[in-house]
């Protein structure tokens, strides 16, 4: 089984996001990237199914900008077998990512596709469920855990106040949760490796989808600043304010 | 305008976050539909009908609507949103489970957890964590939308709207419940909880984190986690709150031994009211507390389930 | 808790315009390592260093290794991180393709060290350490020795000591005592050292000891020692651990600092002989030592380039948020605010990065040296042979003003241990002492690499700076810049005619030759970092706001340390009266 990763080039998770002041957007200029966290898991998922003999190729996607390659080849570095970039300087929705998703998926004919469940930048939490409409393939978002048997799939899904167990058909599209597994590291002897494998470079326009636009961005601002309040001196002091002041208990 | 809410239920009760999402779907237009699609489900559309706002009730009553799943629940809400403006769901895992493909198939974006409407067609919503807020325009026909319930009040319930019974069946044969498991914690989830107390590195280990537990039983809390504190292996993942993890919004949050890294803070500081608890005079945490105790926390915290 | 982020803009700098990497691995044919290569690797090892020895440092200090019924057992998570090491691989990063390496240049060697010494100095030593008896069995080893030990040194699985002090010799290796005597085919050794960096531990399956001792037959003084392979385990027929060596650790040394790296006293042949295995030819010992001592005191200076990155940080992000007072408005003052406070971080943040440039600097001449003919070696050789004491002596020495200058920031809180600045200070203090004092560099310069190689290499070092001062004239605004350099220059060359004059008073002023030498060559590669910054901002590529604050932090530097020459040729030229005119007695007459 051929399965299919997509990696989001991000802003690294530490660093501190600073709104542009003429609030176009967030200051991206020279700040440090880095693989959006949701998609080191899928990442990871991918080489497991692999070493477990489940899958017996991992190729990783992304699209955006040229320096997207660098996530990719982190992805190679971590174990996955070969690379696809759809290039493209245009900001992508997830609409329009889901369909050129679509596309790649059409060309690979992967037996599953794993995504992150959000990229920790626009948040938006949308792309694998799209592509699943798009595709056909069942879906199984925010998994916790992974089981193929067959021709079916077993997913386990944090929902809210819980977990949640479905059987997929194949080929399925699964996006990841916080504990599906814990990333590894890319060892030195893969990051050699890596150099050597695959990355093909592609555009919108070879894969036939024109980029729309769904949404326009007005303005970005910086969120309401929270100011601290009073120091206590003791707990005493601190139930009484909070029964009496604010109210909460 | 003509908005259909997707109501978010377990068959039996209405969850709340569907009232908040009304609220959301009332700030935009007057015609506020509310699909209930379950499986013997007459009885939360009934608590839907009593929604202030809300004209019409459908109802989608189909053991293939049981679980919501995506692949089922998709075609039905395609078929329902012709003629409609806008089709809004909580943004809980429900929703953000349906929405998307029912914007993909419709060939419109969906505009994730919105804040704030400040028009048919514009929205806020938070990016990075809430380290900023977009305002952003759809140029769609149909706008599909979810809403982060924490930013919305629940919609009163005194209305009387009509029940209609959608016909439409769709199993799409491909996906499958099998088991549910609900947390087995008495405590309420992280999300949803009104009180939170979380610990961060400053607990030393897990054991620990009994102390916590003991004032959230007081307090009907749930019991959170700081990455740090995550990291150094005191608790599991799923208690994270953070821009990884959780992102919360409760009415009271007390930050135990927490420093107050960005990450952390990204995830909790929209909770109404912040208390944090630290011995370190310094920890950023207390430049975003509203009150703050500067103290051992192994001292501070059973004084406070004393007190309590 | 003392933070740790790996400087990766500023070490990309230096690897991508500084050094101009790309343009050695293109000229070389090198399969796809570039700076590009070097970010990823990097960036992996960073990331490996958070994860698995950044916080991990301050367990080293407080749980240090203990001595538990004749073992070594070390920090709690130690073996942990250590096995992590060698699992992902990073002991090989820079070794033979031959045994097991990734045969990558030793300017990444130099960058991923960096990285491991920020994150865990005390941890760090264990590799390094074994790096060195990789070298020395690589370059003088029989072909039996390479292939029984080389392969597991180079994965980490085994770990390498040297062994070369003993109560009473140190800097005086010719007093060495311990002995070797042949016996059937290998040699058995009988002897005490002391100060073995890891010389025990559990986190491997075997250490490999090279141990400095005498032949029965020796010459007496430096020409009679040879170089031995002793096995903590030897090995059985298949090549692994089997029955226990006669080697024991008899006791671990109570130290400043360093607290998580074992410093063992070892005794050799307490019972029947320690077996060993003679590396090359019999009495070579110590040459083959010296020959392995350009990289290992290297590798010391990274080390001071390492703390110093890491002090700096914590210091950094202290002064960022520590507020003290309130200015007229009322606001509150953070104190990286304050004139003072900004001058101490500017300190830090140029003396480091002078570091930087200068250890990245002599690491790839290794990397030119090997990939260049037999006829040009030589003088690369030469060049590295001038560069090392200066590496070595001037970063470990400024190093100690850096993180004394981190806990200043502080104030008060630095003095706590919980700020954790302390244990910086106090580990910080080994480096100008181990592998050769500062003392000793300095006479390995001034003597060896100046006096009795009549100035060349010196005479070419000069005539490089001389170049980059004229290429600042056509740099705008650089012109103090220029006019500092400049005047280091003169004084530097000041110092080689007194020197020739006065070669007999050499001793007494090589402290100051090699301090000066040190402000020199660091302010001379700042300089070329202040050209390179000023390239790529008129090309309108990379971060203009860190390429700006370079060229202030290489303006900074040229006014606060460059400077410094002038102090140092002004004793230099006082020359040894005063030192040399005390009697003995002298020196105890306000007591006695």
């Amino acid at each position: 089984m051929k399965v299919l990763v997509t990696v989001k080039r991000v802003i690294d998770y530490n660093v501190k996001v600073r709104v542009k002041s003429d609030n176009s957007g967030v200051d991206l200029s020279n700040v440090k990237m880095a693989m959006n966290p949701f998609c080191e898991i899928a990442v990871e998922e991918a080489i497991r199914l692999k070493e477990a003999g489940i899958a017996t190729e991992v190729v990783v996607v992304s699209l955006g900008v040229k320096a997207c390659q660098e996530q990719l080849r982190t992805a190679l570095a971590l174990g996955a077998d070969r690379a696809i970039l759809v290039e493209t300087e245009q900001e992508l929705e997830s609409l329009n990512v889901a369909k050129l998703l679509a596309k790649i998926i059409e060309e690979e004919q992967p037996g599953m596709v794993i995504l992150g469940k959000q990229a920790i930048d626009t948040d938006n939490n949308q792309t694998g469920q799209m592509l699943a409409a798009l595709t056909g393939m069942a879906q199984g978002t925010f998994a916790s855990k992974i089981e193929v048997q067959g021709d079916k799939a077993l997913v386990t899904r944090e929902v809210d106040g819980g977990l949640q167990t479905i059987e997929l058909s194949m080929p399925i599209i699964a996006t990841t949760d916080l504990r599906l597994n814990e990333p590894r590291y890319a060892s030195l002897p893969n990051i050699m490796k890596a150099k050597r494998k695959p990355l093909v470079v592609k555009t919108p326009e070879e894969l036939g989808v024109s980029i729309k636009e769904h949404t326009k961005l007005i303005a970005v601002t910086p969120p309401p600043e929270r100011k601290g309040g009073i120091k206590v001196a003791n707990v005493a002091e601190l139930v009484e304010k909070l029964k009496n002041e604010a109210k909460v208990i | 305008m003509s908005i259909l809410v997707i109501a978010e239920h377990d068959n039996e009760s209405l969850k709340s976050a569907t009232l908040n999402t009304v609220t959301a779907a009332l700030a935009i237009g007057a015609d506020v539909s509310v699909l209930v699609a379950g499986s013997q489900c007459q009885s939360v559309a009934e608590a839907v009908a009593k929604i202030s706002g809300v004209t019409t009730v459908l109802v989608a009553d189909n053991a293939a609507y049981e679980h919501q799943l995506a692949e089922n629940m998709l075609p039905l809400i395609v078929e329902l949103a012709a003629g409609k403006t806008h089709l809004l769901a909580p943004a809980t895992t429900s929703g953000k489970n349906i929405m998307p493909g029912v914007a993909a198939l419709l060939d419109v974006a969906q505009i994730s957890e919105i804040i704030r409407v400040e028009s048919v067609d514009v929205f806020e919503r938070p990016i990075y964590a809430g380290n900023a807020i977009a305002k952003v325009q759809s140029l769609d026909a149909v706008k599909v939308l979810t809403v982060r319930t924490t930013a919305f009040d629940e919609a009163a319930q005194e209305g009387s709207a009509s029940i209609e019974v959608v016909a439409s069946v769709c199993d799409a044969g491909k996906s499958r419940f099998v088991s549910e498991q609900v947390a087995e914690s008495e405590r309420p989830e992280l999300t949803s909880a009104k009180i939170i107390i979380s610990g961060g590195r400053g607990m030393g280990n897990g054991e620990n984190f009994k102390i916590l537990e003991a004032v959230a039983d007081k307090l009907g809390a749930a019991v959170g986690a700081s990455r740090a504190a995550v990291d150094a292996g005191f608790v599991s993942n799923d208690m994270q709150v953070g821009q990884t993890g959780k992102i919360v919004a409760p009415d009271l949050y007390i930050a135990v031994g927490i420093s107050g890294a960005i990450q952390h803070l990204a995830g909790m500081k929209d909770s109404k009211v912040i208390v944090a608890i630290n011995k370190d005079e310094e920890a950023p945490i207390f430049s975003i507390a509203d009150y703050g105790l500067v103290a051992d926390l192994f001292e501070a915290v059973p004084e406070l389930t004393e007190l309590l | 808790m003392s933070v740790y982020q790996h400087p990766y803009k500023d070490v990309d700098f230096v690897i991508r315009h500084l050094l101009e990497f790309d343009a050695f691995c293109q000229d070389k044919g090198l399969d796809e390592v570039n700076a590009d290569f070097a970010n990823v690797v990097l960036s992996e090892a960073a990331k490996f260093a958070a994860k698995n020895l950044v916080e991990q440092n301050q367990q080293g200090d407080i749980h240090p290794a203990k001595l538990v019924d004749g073992k070594v057992v070390e920090t709690p998570g130690f073996g942990e991180a250590y096995r992590n090491f060698v699992e992902q691989g990073w002991p090989s990063l820079s070794a033979a393709e031959e045994f097991g390496g990734q045969g990558l240049p030793n300017l990444l060697s130099v960058a991923a060290n960096e990285i491991w010494q920020s994150a865990n100095m005390a941890f760090a030593l264990c590799p390094m350490l074994g790096q060195s008896a990789i070298a020395a069995l690589e370059n003088h080893g029989s072909e039996q020795l390479k292939a029984q030990y080389l392969e597991k040194l180079i994965s980490g699985q085994w770990t390498g000591t040297m062994n070369l002090t003993e109560s009473a010799a140190g800097t005086d290796l010719a007093a060495i005592k311990t002995r070797a005597v042949a016996d059937e085919g290998h040699y058995k050794i009988f002897g005490q050292k002391i100060f073995i960096t890891w010389g025990d531990h559990q986190m491997a399956e075997n250490i490999v000891h090279l141990v400095l001792a005498r032949l029965p037959d020796a010459p007496a003084g430096v020409k009679g020692i040879s170089l031995f392979v002793v096995p903590k385990y030897l090995l059985d027929e298949s090549g692994n651990p089997g029955i226990e060596n006669d080697v024991r650790c008899l006791s671990l040394e109570h130290k400043m600092g360093i607290h998580g790296s074992p410093t063992c006293v070892m005794s050799y042949g307490d019972n029947e002989g320690a077996i060993g295995y003679l590396v090359g030819e019999p009495h070579c010992g110590l040459r083959y030592m010296f020959s392995m001592m350009n990289h290992a005191r290297q590798g010391v200076g990274v080390q001071g380039l390492g703390i110093s990155e890491r002090a700096f940080q914590g210091a950094l992000e202290y002064a960022a948020q520590r507020v003290q007072g309130s200015d007229k408005s009322g606001n509150s003052i953070r104190i990286i605010q304050f004139g003072d406070v900004r001058r101490m971080l500017l300190m830090m943040k140029s003396g480091t990065e002078a570091i930087r440039a200068l250890c990245y600097f002599t690491g790839f001449e290794d990397d030119k040296k090997a990939a260049a003919t037999s006829e040009q070696q030589p003088a690369i050789a030469a060049k590295v042979a001038f560069l090392t004491p200066i590496v070595k002596g001037w970063s470990t020495e400024l190093a100690q003003e850096l993180v004394s200058l981190a806990m200043q920031v502080y104030g008060g809180a630095g003095y706590i241990e919980e700020a954790g600045v302390a244990q910086h200070v106090r580990d910080a203090r080994i480096l100008p002492i181990y592998e050769g004092t500062t003392g000793i560099q300095a006479l390995d310069l001034t003597l060896r690499k100046t006096l009795f190689d009549k100035a060349a290499q010196a005479t070419l070092f000069i005539e490089d700076v001389q170049r980059t001062v004229d290429e600042l004239d056509s740099l705008d605004g650089a012109g103090d810049l220029q006019s500092a350099l400049s005047s280091a220059l003169d004084d530097a060359r000041a110092a080689l005619v007194w020197l020739a004059k006065n070669p007999q008073q050499a001793d007494s002023i090589a402290a100051n030759n090699l301090q000066l030498w040190g402000y020199l060559l660091g302010g001379w590669l700042m300089a070329k970092s202040s050209i390179a910054a000023q390239q790529q901002l008129d090309q309108g590529a990379g971060d203009s706001e860190y390429l700006n604050a370079k060229k202030v932090t290489c303006q900074f530097y040229s006014e606060h340390f460059l400077v410094r020459t002038k102090a140092c040729i002004a004793s230099i030229e006082a020359g040894s009266d005063a030192i040399m005119s005390l009697s003995e007695q002298q020196f105890f007459s306000h007591v006695n």
